[in-house]
């Protein structure tokens, strides 16, 4: 294949993107990659031109079988051991990623001559759906308010429970929260290092571990 | 407590820089939150491919190998790590078509773009120029996302639905013209024009390889 300057090879890493080139120019032009760092800029730049087609396809849940047969593929024989970090921490990362991009702050209106707290109001949105739920402060700023925006349905033997979690540990029970009324809850139960807030489903009466024990329904981030 | 705070897509996109970084240090725990915070989404790119279930996980597997292996050649700068990732998926699904001649069952009605044949573009030897956008095909578009459907909508219907059987369907020109019922040649026409068109519909929306 010649590398003729201009048009073609922009040609060919599109087609390469879009999957039209095939067979044995295909894997030449996969040959050519390495060494020509002008293709891979085009294949590079095509590939991002063409992401938000391939972001319109629905995200679908992985079996769990699916990590460990990468695992075992990558002879990473004793996955316990290598992968060290805690489930929950883990559904953190993901729902971050996931609200990632929709996750909304609103800022309070609290004069800003008080100097010592600036106002905090979160929106904690739905992992799934468009529910929310408001966290802030309540006016004499003693308590951490949280409140549905609309009533979360819940079975009568489920509860929504309230967590702090933390820059470093595992999330911080703040407890459980009325499904569709404010709940307060006094400040200095927050965590000093909290940096997000997150509602699990919960048994009725709350998690009987002490640690999240069901789906994440919503999360929020805030900075200190 | 300050003030509360946003987290934009570019927090993911630093997020995942870091993580594929690691990976490339060998660094397993950076693996595994980029695998639990990008692998819903890039099921999703191969499912669409190759249809839900066993042989789409399956194929999952394998990218996040190559991903796992790659990381080092991965560079912040050369293009989003979304969009490497789910290229990445993308080739693995096209290359298990291609290998098994195999392909989904095609349901023209669900792809995200109709297209009709009022150019009657058939004839292998038509070789009009492309007319170009006219005043009622420029797009407004406030983001990428939007850039991209809106320029797809302006291509002659011909070359969209070819360029949306290659991306949503995998299909080969071979099999769009098979799908289509018009010459092989008439289908690579339409595809290398509407890339053609597409870019430059996407430049003049502001896209810039700069952001790329």
């Amino acid at each position: 294949m010649n590398l003729i300057p201009g048009e073609l090879p922009d040609r060919l890493a599109a087609e390469y993107v879009l999957g039209t080139l095939t067979g044995g120019a295909r894997r030449r032009f996969d040959a050519l990659l390495p060494a020509h760092p002008a293709l891979r800029h085009a294949v590079a730049a095509w590939e991002s031109r063409l992401l938000p087609m391939a972001l319109k396809a629905e995200a679908v849940q992985p079996d769990a079988r699916v990590w460990r047969s990468i695992e075992s593929q990558l002879g990473w024989t004793a996955p316990a051991a290598a992968t060290p970090a805690p489930p929950w921490r883990l559904r953190f990362w993901q729902l971050f990623a996931t609200v990632a991009t929709v996750a909304a702050v609103v800022l309070g209106t609290v004069p800003r001559h008080a100097p010592t707290e600036a106002p905090m109001i979160v929106v904690l949105h739905a992992t799934k759906g468009s529910d929310t739920l408001v966290a802030g402060l309540s006016p004499d700023r003693q308590q951490l308010t949280i409140q549905p925006l609309e009533k979360v349905s819940l079975t009568s033997d489920q509860s929504l429970e309230l967590w702090a979690l933390k820059k470093d540990g595992p999330p911080a029970s703040l407890g459980v929260i009325a499904a569709d009324k404010l709940t307060a809850i006094n400040k200095r139960t927050l965590p000093k290092d909290t940096k997000g807030l997150a509602v699990t489903l919960e048994p009725l009466g709350g998690s009987p571990t002490g640690a999240p024990t069901g789906a994440i329904v919503f999360v929020g981030e805030l900075t200190l | 407590m300050t003030a509360v705070v946003l987290k934009s897509a570019d927090d993911l996109e630093a997020r995942l820089i870091d993580w594929l970084s690691r990976c490339a240090l060998g660094d397993r725990q950076a693996f595994r939150q980029l695998y639990e915070a990008t692998s819903p989404r890039l099921l999703g790119v191969v499912a669409q491919l190759v249809g839900r279930g066993a042989l789409a996980e399956d194929l999952l597997q394998d990218v996040y190998v190559r991903i796992w292996k790659a990381a080092g050649q991965y560079r912040a700068g050369a293009g989003s790590p979304m969009a490497w990732m789910a290229a990445t998926a993308r080739y693995r699904a096209i290359d298990h078509l291609r290998s098994r001649g195999a392909r989904p069952e095609v349901a023209i009605s669900d792809l995200p773009l109709h297209a009709g044949s009022e150019d009657g573009d058939d004839d292998p030897t038509h070789r009009m120029p492309d007319p170009g956008p006219g005043p009622a095909q420029t797009v407004e578009a406030r983001s990428e996302a939007e850039a991209v459907h809106g320029c797809l909508g302006t291509l002659q219907g011909s070359q969209q639905q070819s360029i949306s059987l290659a991306y949503y369907q995998g299909l080969s020109h071979g099999e769009i013209a098979a799908h289509l019922g018009a010459p092989l040649g008439s289908v690579k026409t339409w595809v290398r024009r509407g890339l053609i068109a597409l870019k430059a519909c996407l430049e003049r929306c502001g896209w810039s390889e700069a952001r790329s």
